[in-house]
């Protein structure tokens, strides 16, 4: 597509900060639900509206994600559901989809998100000032999966660095598989003492799933847990910082937030809407279409705006109101379609419990009076820093 | 047609469809407390379990390998639990009844 001339030609929606993409996405809905737009310096589409975007998730033969993926994250990652289409995506998530099903997520919250929320918040305890995105909502996802994967306590920053390489293959391939070897032999030592003796944790779970009659080989297994850090840890708490951020400096929304669990369900998907942890999805076109006034061709670039479509007001009225009393039926935070978001259950139990645990036990913690809270990011989207005074005033 | 749906708090719907939409879009389209649908009807995220009146179990065809997969990690799942995504109207089940369990989640 490089006959068209991007939108907002000095922003990179890849490379640039853009603290105010919100205001951004209102320029350029101006010229339609889908425009084109600048990524990593080069034209791409960006879908803004919740029609037009929902039509897209749903659209596999114009939009499969396996394509993309198979690009950007595939050397690094490996062949995971992301990357798979069909019968064979279906196949492969069926395998998995128990381990993250509602049933079996509410078991985790007593057994392991409550106790890491408590273990963090001890972390705190008698400080005055804390960073919130290194102190709480960083390690918290992350922890949860470190923890159902078994990793000990002592070995999980060497970890979080490995993670964190993964997904830097388009920018840094040698550091990205580099990571890679670190983290499958490390992993694979798991895999094979879970294999000689299994219990009934989360990675023997997943060595004794069977697809066409066949227990899971290595790979798929390894590449599974590294899609897990990327897909269920840098999107969670990018979104609770985010979710602090509104909770804090609201005094009505605090206490609601204190009061139960349904209040605090509402809450959280009001922040999924709100400041989306994805705020723009990379795509691949996998076929010509005419999508809003937008003549994509199979191979463009696509951006799913996802933060953009929960801002659309012709469904969410007053979109930059945080109101959890809203109707958020129409959230597209976690995708439509066969490749739904995994883990969306265990994202929501994380917030939820974050919610419940931090003004448990830190009833008065309040922003720090005077510092700046700064949304950032066009594709994974959180506050930059968030002080906080866990003991209020004192 | 209507369907009816019971919801979390006990209180009825009465919803006029048409056949051959999806019992789940009935739901949310009338705010039927409960039911959220959250994948838009792909089998993906097991937030639109509903129980069939038995009265009218007989009268849906068995659900698919897939559906019976995602009703098994469902809260509280009953013999007559269904994904109402995949409950799709035709006539013959004009009346029918819904209840929507306590809590998806």
């Amino acid at each position: 597509m490089d006959a068209i001339a991007p939108m907002l030609p000095d922003v990179d929606f890849a490379y640039d900060e853009v603290p105010n993409l919100h205001e951004l996405i209102e320029q350029l809905r101006v010229f339609g639900p889908v425009v084109p737009v600048k990524y990593l310096g080069a034209p791409v589409w960006a879908i803004l509206d919740h029609k037009e975007l929902n039509q897209a998730f749903n659209d596999l033969e114009h939009f499969d994600p396996g394509d993309g993926y198979k690009l950007i994250s595939a050397p690094s990652m490996g062949l995971t559901i992301q990357t798979m289409s069909g019968q064979e995506h279906l196949n492969n998530r069926g395998a998995v989809s128990a381990l993250f099903l509602p049933l079996k997520v509410r078991s985790y919250v007593e057994a392991l998100i409550e106790p890491i929320a408590h273990e963090l918040m001890d972390r705190i305890a008698g400080q005055r000032e804390v960073e919130f995105v290194q102190g709480f909502s960083r390690p918290f996802p992350f922890t949860v999966i470190t923890r159902l994967l078994g990793i000990p306590v002592a070995d999980e920053s060497m970890f979080l660095e490995w993670a964190v390489k993964l997904i830097d293959f388009p920018w840094d391939p040698e550091g990205a598989l580099k990571a890679k070897a670190g983290f499958d032999s490390y992993m694979q030592a798991i895999i094979d003492s879970r294999r000689r003796q299994p219990t009934d944790d989360f990675v023997s779970r997943l060595i004794s799933v069977e697809l066409d009659g066949k227990k899971l080989e290595d790979e798929p297994i390894l590449a599974f847990f590294r899609m897990l850090f990327p897909a269920g840890s840098d999107t969670t708490y990018k979104n609770a910082g985010s979710l602090f951020a509104c909770v804090l400096s609201d005094p009505e929304i605090r206490v609601q937030a204190m009061r139960g669990d349904k209040e605090r369900a509402a809450i959280a998907t009001e922040g999924l809407r709100w400041q989306a942890p994805t705020a723009m999805l990379p795509r691949m076109a996998t076929g010509d279409i005419k999508l809003g006034d937008a003549h994509i061709k199979k191979g463009d670039w696509v951006l799913f705006g996802i933060t953009a479509a929960n801002s659309d007001p012709k469904v969410f009225p007053n979109p930059r109101k945080f109101d959890p009393s809203r109707d958020n039926r129409e959230l597209i935070s976690f995708g439509r379609g066969v490749h739904f978001c995994l883990g969306m259950h265990l994202a929501r139990r994380e917030l939820e419990t974050a919610l419940k645990v931090v003004f448990e036990r830190y009833p008065d913690i309040r922003l720090k009076p005077g510092s700046k809270v700064e949304f950032v990011g066009g594709v994974l989207r959180g506050p930059r820093e968030l002080w906080v005074q866990p003991y209020g005033k004192a | 047609m209507q369907v009816i749906f019971i919801d979390d708090q006990g209180t009825q719907h009465f919803v006029n469809a048409e056949p051959g939409d999806n019992a789940m879009r009935c739901a949310t389209d009338h705010l039927v407390s409960g039911i959220v649908g959250e994948c838009g009807g792909a089998m993906a995220c097991a937030t639109c379990h509903g129980y069939v009146d038995e009265a009218w179990l007989d009268k849906l065809p068995q659900p698919s390998a897939q559906e019976r997969e995602m009703l098994s990690g469902c809260i509280d799942m009953r013999p007559n639990s269904r994904l109402t995504c995949q409950i799709r109207l035709t006539e013959s089940l004009d009346g029918l009844i819904i209840r929507v369990p306590d809590s998806q989640t």
